[in-house]
């Protein structure tokens, strides 16, 4: 069933309506037509009226002036024609067939209508004023009614319909085809490379099919338009990235280092671009797919023991500085490898903006049917303005968190990862530093 | 390295520079290797000589790696590694699902791939004898209930926690790579953002803490992988 705001509904009322309008319009004009034209005009009427006064003066005057003025008529007028009484005898002396007594049966008033039924010309009476008595005679064929019926149907039927027809087809296509067209133009657009083109507002406003589908194109585009923004931005930096190494490397060629220098050396910049291409290729995977990971139960617990082990032993920290506070069967449905991932680069991060003996403390509160996981250090924080910018790849706020040596890539990965195992992450300046929420769905 | 000894490698590698610098490398540290330029020439190798391990480029002329190793699993079990610098997830779930036996993306260190060639070889030797430590008086290893027996308690390990125990228990004070736990114990390659291993240890390690099994400790060798050290009670 179409929904309230469907094409369909108009598409029903417009069509009804025009078959409706049609079949009124046409009845009622064609009925008008018949009408009026089955009629005798106005100069027949007169000069058979004439034709009555004549044989009115001819009756008074006698059967022979009667005879003679018939005698006249027959000269005058090609048709059959005979005078006759209130009891439809004839006079003047006329006789009549039984063919022709018969015929007397079908004879109209002259005021009255024509039937169209009638295949000859009819025969029509006028009345001789006060006598009762009667001019029957054959329609002559100048007078015929009906004339011009085939004209007046194709004018007063026809030709409406044809106009009604424009009409209905004009709004079909402002219903239709001008929404379809501006649609047209804004897809064109975008295969011009001209991603900044707006959705028309009347289009924007519609509930039916053609603003689902504008609104479609208009998602498309936005996102479109993101995403290329984005993969300039990242080339970019990308391309930026791997200059410090590279130019790092080309001294290191232009100098006079010894063999194992140069190999230490060569060594450590190639773990750095190796690090930075992965860490992309990983952020473009995670844009580009989009992929849905595979959510089971995880102990935060005993992922946050093995998180530590590797941070303590990479940072050389000893293990009293990393501190948790997690309740007793603190299970969140997660994807191992991802939130491992995510909680990993928090974790790294926060070690890598503690000042010396400071803390990294991760602690866990439920909320509703969810688990909050906050990890806060005590480094710097982070201006408020500047909080979300942190979740953008290559974001180095070297002025507000200085002591950075990383790529900016690790929170924009830990930020996709959570989200896409149905998370949410955010950060807050807290007490004492920087403070990481991660929201999951516990078990 | 005595498990290295004239074993047989076929490496299926079409670039003109990492070939040969495979070839020499792994001849280097005792392996012979056998070199193939191109997929048919490589599937025609692995299908009439008997190698102990493959080598196999994803991305080759002709051929696909991934083509190549469907062919050739309707004839032989050859353990295969596959190499690619298409590292994203999916490839690696469909090179698994194609059978091979670990994945290892480009690009890599010599060292790295000798640990993963170990772990490989050093598992088909594991099922082809599995040597059967001496059970300690105190803990007792028990195969049908798949479970830790402890001075009278079961330690209530999983399926997979016991085989990894059991792995780890039979090469007592050899530090085992990850690489070969993963084949052995959770029977899949191993990959760089994997922590299932990491988290079956940590719950092993909980679970001794929490029975108190003093006589058996898991340690972990940074960058190296996991042992587990007897000691007398």
């Amino acid at each position: 069933m179409p929904n309230r705001h469907s094409l369909f509904w108009r598409l029903v009322v417009l069509v009804a309506g025009f078959c409706l309008s049609m079949i009124w319009a046409s009845g009622y004009v064609g009925r008008y037509i018949d009408r009026t034209s089955s009629f005798l005009s106005e100069q027949a009427r007169d000069t058979l009226s004439g034709y009555a006064r004549e044989a009115q003066a001819a009756l008074q005057a006698g059967p022979e002036a009667m005879a003679q003025w018939l005698m006249t008529m027959k000269e005058r007028e090609q048709g059959w024609l005979v005078v006759v009484d209130e009891q439809l005898q004839p006079l003047g002396g006329q006789s009549l067939s039984d063919e022709e007594r018969q015929k007397l049966t079908f004879v109209r008033h002259y005021d009255w209508p024509m039937s169209r039924r009638y295949d000859g010309l009819p025969l029509v009476s006028v009345p001789l004023a006060n006598t009762g008595a009667q001019l029957i005679i054959q329609l002559p064929e100048r007078f015929r009614p009906w004339r011009h019926h085939a004209l007046l149907t194709a004018g007063g039927v026809y030709l409406p319909l044809v106009l009604l027809s424009l009409l209905f087809c004009w709004l079909l296509y402002r219903m239709l085809v001008s929404p379809l067209d501006r649609l047209r133009r804004q897809a064109n657009a975008l295969r011009g490379n001209r991603l900044d083109s707006l959705l028309p507002p009347s289009i924007a406003r519609r509930n039916d099919e053609l603003g689902e589908l504008g609104r479609s194109l208009q998602y498309l585009t936005q996102r479109l338009r993101d995403s290329v923004v984005q993969q300039q931005q990242l080339l970019r930096d990308l391309s930026h990235e791997l200059r410090t190494p590279l130019s790092r490397l080309r001294v290191a060629c232009e100098s006079e280092l010894g063999a194992e220098d140069m190999r230490n050396r060569t060594e450590r910049e190639i773990s750095s671009m190796q690090q930075l291409v992965d860490n992309t290729l990983e952020f473009a995977w995670l844009d580009s797919e989009q992929p849905r990971f595979e959510c089971e139960p995880v102990e935060v617990a005993a992922l946050w023991d093995l998180l530590c082990e590797n941070a303590c032993f990479e940072a050389g920290w000893p293990r009293e500085r990393i501190q948790a506070q997690i309740p007793e069967g603190c299970q969140v449905l997660g994807n191992l490898n991802a939130l491992a991932q995510a909680m990993e680069n928090i974790l790294r991060n926060a070690i890598r903006y503690s000042p010396a003996h400071g803390v990294v403390r991760l602690t866990a509160n439920r909320e509703g049917d969810s688990w909050q996981l906050r990890i806060e250090d005590q480094g710097p924080g982070v201006l408020e303005a500047k909080l979300p910018v942190i979740f953008r790849p290559f974001a180095r706020l070297s002025a507000a968190r200085p002591g950075g040596d990383g790529f900016g890539l690790g929170l924009a990965i830990a930020r996709s990862m959570v989200v896409m195992q149905g998370g949410a992450i955010w950060a807050e300046n807290g007490l004492s530093g920087l403070r990481m929420i991660i929201r999951l769905r516990s078990v | 390295m005595s498990t290295c000894e004239a074993r047989q490698i076929l490496a299926i590698e079409d670039d003109p520079i990492l070939g040969p610098h495979l070839k020499s490398s792994l001849e280097h540290r005792g392996f012979h290797v056998t070199l193939a330029g191109d997929g048919p020439t490589g599937l025609t190798l692995a299908s009439e000589a008997t190698y102990d391990l493959i080598l196999l480029d994803v991305m080759l002329p002709e051929l696909s790696g991934m083509e190549l190793l469907t062919r050739l699993r309707e004839q032989r079990r050859t353990p295969v590694l596959m190499m690619s610098a298409l590292g994203n997830e999916a490839h690696r779930i469909q090179g698994f699902d194609s059978g091979a036996d670990d994945y290892l993306p480009k690009p890599f260190s010599i060292e790295e791939l000798q640990v993963r060639i170990a772990a490989i070889l050093r598992r088909v030797d594991y099922e082809r004898s599995v040597p059967s430590a001496p059970n300690q008086d105190a803990a007792r290893f028990d195969d049908q209930r798949s479970d830790l027996h402890y001075e009278g308690r079961w330690v209530g390990l999983t399926a997979t926690e016991y085989r990894l125990m059991k792995v780890l228990h039979d090469a007592a004070g050899e530090v085992l790579s990850k690489p070969f736990l993963y084949q052995q114990a959770l029977r899949r390659g191993y990959s760089q953002h994997d922590r299932s291993l990491d988290m079956h240890v940590s719950n092993i390690r909980r679970k001794l803490a929490r029975e108190q099994v003093v006589t058996l400790r898991l340690e972990s060798v940074w960058g190296k992988g996991y042992v587990l050290e007897l000691q007398a009670s």
